[in-house]
């Protein structure tokens, strides 16, 4: 027998759908650093948390369950926010930041260059430390992006 | 970020009594919840009863451009049924930030399912 996802690739081949956009009138140029702060926020908070956890004492299996549920959440999170503040970081470098960046801000590529490895150890390591210089290089980099757009009043500040 | 509920075999049948219409999504603005080619069913009498809500996935025409339907998620509500819409991947996304409120003239429906 058919299964439903059978049938319906084929109703799809056969009497394809009206278009509906998710769009972007590409460039849309909205673009903010502030995106890439919060992912990394979230990478911070789950290395302290990640570090702050106790494995139970003993042979109590359901604590241990529990454990290692709440670690692997952790972990999880961490890996995937990780990986969203470098998306986040390189949409930035590779779509906002033009040619005439690089004249106010020299070493703009050895910035973005640093910061994306940055996420990589923060990935591979339980590291406050890279965490921290994740934050701080994501703040160097908001500075940066405000002062191409001749902005001074856009603070930095942090949702935790 | 709510999620989206695949379509069962009512969605199907609502689908070809003509109470769902199937959309095909282009772009990714919806990303990660919603793929470019993926296709959805939407409910085009949704909001005859009552007004849409926050994080309702809706149909709009493009109010700069009315033969544009856009697929956006609801972020706010006005009394009168207008609609301020966002994409779920905001830094890759035209949406109310760039024109405005959605009039309840310009809301098509409701998405119900993904269509698969």
């Amino acid at each position: 027998m058919l299964s439903l996802k059978t049938i319906a690739t084929r109703i799809k081949t056969w009497f394809p759908a009206p278009i509906v956009h998710a769009h972007c009138d590409g460039p849309c140029g909205v673009y903010d650093p502030a995106a890439a702060r919060i992912a990394a926020e979230a990478v911070l908070s789950m290395t302290k948390k990640i570090l702050e956890l106790q494995p139970p004492d003993g042979g109590d299996l359901k604590a241990m369950a529990a454990y290692e549920n709440t670690i692997t959440r952790y972990v999880q999170i961490k890996e995937e926010q990780t990986q969203l503040t470098k998306k986040e970081l390189l949409v930035l470098w590779t779509d906002y930041f033009k040619p005439v960046h690089l004249e106010q801000f020299p070493d703009l590529h050895t910035q973005f260059w640093n910061v994306a490895k940055l996420c990589s150890a923060c990935k591979v390591e339980v590291s406050l430390q890279h965490a921290n210089e994740l934050m701080e290089a994501i703040e160097t980099i908001q500075k940066m992006f405000w002062v191409t757009k001749n902005r001074t009043d856009v603070p930095w500040y942090k949702a935790s | 970020m709510s999620q989206i509920r695949n379509s069962n075999v009512l969605d199907v049948l609502l689908w070809l009594l003509r109470q769902r219409q199937r959309f095909r999504v282009e772009g990714v603005s919806m990303l990660p919840l919603l793929l470019p080619g993926e296709e959805v069913l939407v409910d085009r009498r949704a909001y005859w009863r009552s007004p849409p809500a926050r994080e309702d996935l809706i149909v709009v025409r493009s109010p700069d451009q009315p033969s544009f339907r856009l697929i956006k998620r609801v972020v706010l509500t006005r009394q009168d049924g207008a609609c301020f819409v966002q994409g779920d991947n905001p830094s890759q996304s035209t949406d109310s930030r760039v024109f405005g409120w959605v009039e309840p003239l310009f809301i098509l429906g409701r998405v119900t399912s993904r269509f698969l």
